[in-house]
């Protein structure tokens, strides 16, 4: 069955998607906040950069996703799909930081007759 | 010639979804693919702050920063050439197409240059190089080893993505694909903004953000 022979379906997908000025106005925005994030490099915000500079990421990073990748219109089966690597991911991060920041036992020490070791 | 669809789906709508539903499989595990290597920035860089402080101060702001704007600009010209083709616009989706897969070859040569000032300054990967014997910490090995692979390994998806893209581009010029079945090229953009996506958060990980020396 050719596919070119299905109006309705032609007319359903020229209806899909975001519209060009939605799209303009999305890129407007990831490159406003690309510059927030190049502003924030010099800002001495200390130990704040790093969730800061990580937020901004997270949120230029679900316009692309919402608006670019339209995954929001997508069914609920392709949704969970991505949903489950982003979740695997985020417990993997979560995980590992938890468990360098909260390691308690000191480094074993120098064999001896060997250099000083780096403790880091 | 226009797609036809395969005898084991009912209609064209079907075997949309199950092309989209096994792309987003995909960038699923590719998701997880870059993870350990996310994970393992982030458990060195709690370890090391220092060090990954000297290996940010080294890196060109400006370089990483034209990179995000050149990808960002990439992933609006390949949804721009979507919406055209959902249109029946073939020329003018092509033409957007061609912008994106130049996009990603000025990418790459940015990349490329940055390399090899990289290789000029003794930056090897795996701690290797002259750079290292003045700036002796473990961490800033540390994170120009992560630096070049996970850099490294999202120039790989850059260029394949541009080989899908050229690919498709072909199929939109010779109308295989067109406003009767744009998924082809939407599922193959999809791909595309995930790889934007990645820079996305290497970025700031690479350039932006300052370590314990600085901050």
């Amino acid at each position: 069955m050719s596919a070119r022979a299905e109006p309705e379906a032609a007319a359903q997908h020229a209806e899909e998607g975001p519209s060009p000025r939605a799209l303009t106005y999305t890129l407007i925005a990831l490159l406003v906040l690309a510059g927030l994030s190049l502003a924030l490099r010099f800002a001495h915000l200390g130990g704040f950069s790093f969730l800061a500079a990580l937020l901004i990421a997270v949120i230029k990073a679900s316009l692309v996703a919402v608006v670019f990748m339209e995954f929001l219109h997508e069914k609920p089966t392709v949704r969970f799909a991505f949903a489950t690597g982003l979740s695997l991911f985020a417990l993997l991060v979560v995980l590992l930081v938890a468990d360098v920041l909260t390691r308690t036992i000191p480094p074993l020490s120098n064999p001896p007759g060997t250099a000083q070791r780096y403790h880091g | 010639m226009p797609e036809q669809v395969a005898e084991q789906f009912e209609d064209l709508e079907k075997q949309a979804h199950a092309a989209r539903l096994g792309m987003w499989v995909f960038l699923g595990s590719e998701v997880l693919f870059f993870s350990g290597l996310f994970a393992l920035y982030t458990g060195y860089r709690t370890e090391h702050p220092y060090g990954f402080g000297v290996g940010v101060e080294h890196n060109t702001i400006a370089w990483g920063s034209v990179n995000t704007g050149v990808l960002l600009v990439s992933s609006y010209t390949v949804a721009m050439a979507v919406h055209m083709l959902r249109r029946g616009r073939n020329t003018a989706s092509a033409l957007l197409l061609g912008a994106t897969i130049f996009l990603g070859l000025v990418f790459l040569g940015i990349k490329t240059g940055e390399y090899l000032k990289h290789f000029s300054d003794g930056i090897y990967p795996g701690g290797w190089g002259h750079f290292f014997e003045e700036h002796g910490d473990p961490g800033t090995k540390m994170f120009f080893t992560l630096y070049y692979c996970m850099t490294g390994l999202h120039a790989i998806h850059v260029f394949a993505g541009m080989c899908v893209l050229s690919l498709l581009l072909w199929k939109v010029l010779r109308r295989d694909i067109g406003a009767w079945a744009p998924h082809p090229l939407a599922i193959g953009a999809v791909y595309w903004h995930l790889v934007d996506m990645i820079w996305i958060f290497l970025w700031p990980l690479f350039y932006l953000i300052p370590g314990a020396s600085q901050s």
